[in-house]
């Protein structure tokens, strides 16, 4: 119970970074997800159930809070897919290891790259923009920034898992 | 089996929730109105357009069943009104031949159906649904679109009965159109007529088209009989045995007019005074 609520109460505080913090770490307009590194923690921490439900409320905060310009639903969606496909690398007895390994930054990667594919094909749809120019100018710079982002708590683990 | 659902949804518990959760995101982002989901559902509708089509290939049994009745059906009511159509087809092209016959003369017809026949070996006549009432009086020809048919015999207020040419009792005054050679047509049984008093020194020929005289006094001049079919010098005999063959096929008479032409009472009567 206290898991879930400490779980719920860093959920909203890393909403809050998104929206607010992050934006100050932008790179040619580009920042990290760390909303999606978040849910990826959560997947690989508390297994796929956990992180699916986890990619989906946070993705459905996100919407919400993102204000009318955007799509109801694309975040809940993309988000949801992220914390299931992350859940399939759980393994309840290596959890420490997995988050201070190399495996982080390769499921991070691969997650946040299906994750920003399936986001700009659906949100670029009826645009007239090819979601292929917009995913390599956004969706691959997005995903190598969320990459090299998630390195810090990688070390964070890795050092724990040391000691 | 609510056990067995449950445990196989227990077993998939992951796979559940995370279909779940895609369909709530699915139908949140349809409640959009945005240019990007209305790509997207009309892709959907593609999609859900190309599954019924595959799912269609799997025959219902029960609907396929239902299908072949009703075309079953459709089919029997299609072919009665093909049928309909092509009896009103013949009907009209019958009608036009007949307004065509009506063009070239200038006689008064009353149109007529032949509603009877009454095949007496070798006194055929026929019924026809006017009479008395439409202005048809006995003597009065018989005619369709092809030539000569007969002539009222017999009248009521409604009904006429008419003999046909191929009638033992009826004679006809005709000639030979082309050589102008006079004759009487007869029947005396089998397919074709017979005209009789062409004595065998008169150029008639077959092909030659045979048509009512002037000299009767019940039939106009010119109606087509029929034409000469074969022709044979009778051995020991001043005549010529002609074969007409009836222009009308009787076989099939539907229709026919009655042609209103009074016979010249004075002329017949003068003729019946002795010279």
């Amino acid at each position: 119970m206290s898991r879930t609520v400490s779980d719920i109460l860093l959920s909203i505080l890393v909403l809050l970074l998104q929206t607010t913090v992050v934006r100050f770490l932008s790179i040619q307009g580009i920042v990290p997800d760390i909303v999606l590194l978040w849910i990826i923690y959560l997947a690989l921490r508390h297994g796929q159930i956990y992180g699916t439900l986890a990619g989906f409320l946070l993705g459905l905060t996100l919407d919400l809070i993102s204000g009318p310009e955007s799509m109801l639903g694309l975040a809940a969606l993309t988000k949801t897919l992220a914390g299931f496909i992350a859940g399939y690398f759980y393994n309840e007895n290596k959890t420490l290891q997995t988050l201070g390994g190399y495996q982080f930054i390769l499921i991070t990667a691969m997650v946040s790259l299906v994750h920003n594919v399936i986001y700009f094909v659906l949100f670029l749809q009826g645009s007239g923009l090819q979601w292929g120019d917009m995913l390599m100018l956004h969706g691959v710079p997005t995903t190598v920034y969320t990459t090299a982002v998630c390195l810090l708590p990688m070390f964070a683990f890795a050092r724990k898992v040391l000691s | 089996m609510v056990k067995r659902l449950y445990d196989i949804v227990l077993l998939f518990k992951e796979y559940v929730v995370a279909a779940f959760c895609l369909l709530l995101s699915i139908f949140l982002l349809a409640l959009n109105d945005t240019p990007q989901i209305r790509v997207l559902r009309s892709y959907a509708l593609v999609a859900v357009g190309l599954l019924q089509d595959g799912v269609s290939v799997v025959p219902n049994y029960f609907e396929l069943r239902r299908e072949n009745d009703a075309l079953r059906n459709m089919n029997l009511a299609l072919s009665d009104e093909v049928s309909r159509l092509r009896e009103g087809k013949l009907e009209n092209l019958r009608l036009h031949q007949l307004l065509g016959l009506k063009e070239r003369h200038e006689y008064r017809y009353i149109a007529a159906n032949v509603i009877g026949r009454n095949l007496q070996l070798l006194r055929n006549t026929i019924t026809v649904d006017v009479g008395e009432n439409d202005g048809v009086r006995v003597n009065m020809p018989l005619v369709n679109e092809s030539g000569l048919v007969g002539k009222i015999t017999g009248t009521s207020s409604h009904y006429a009965v008419g003999q046909i040419l191929l009638n033992r009792d009826l004679r006809v005054s005709a000639k030979v159109q082309r050589s102008r050679v006079d004759g009487i047509i007869r029947w005396n049984g089998g397919s074709t007529l017979h005209l009789y008093d062409v004595a065998r020194t008169m150029d008639v020929q077959t092909g030659d088209l045979v048509i009512t005289s002037e000299y009767s006094g019940l039939f106009p001049p010119g109606i087509k009989i029929g034409t000469v079919s074969r022709t044979e010098a009778m051995s020991g005999s001043l005549f010529q045995i002609v074969e007409v063959m009836p222009s009308v096929d009787f076989t099939r008479l539907e229709e026919a007019f009655v042609l209103v032409s009074e016979p010249d009472s004075a002329r017949i009567s003068l003729e019946k005074q002795p010279h």
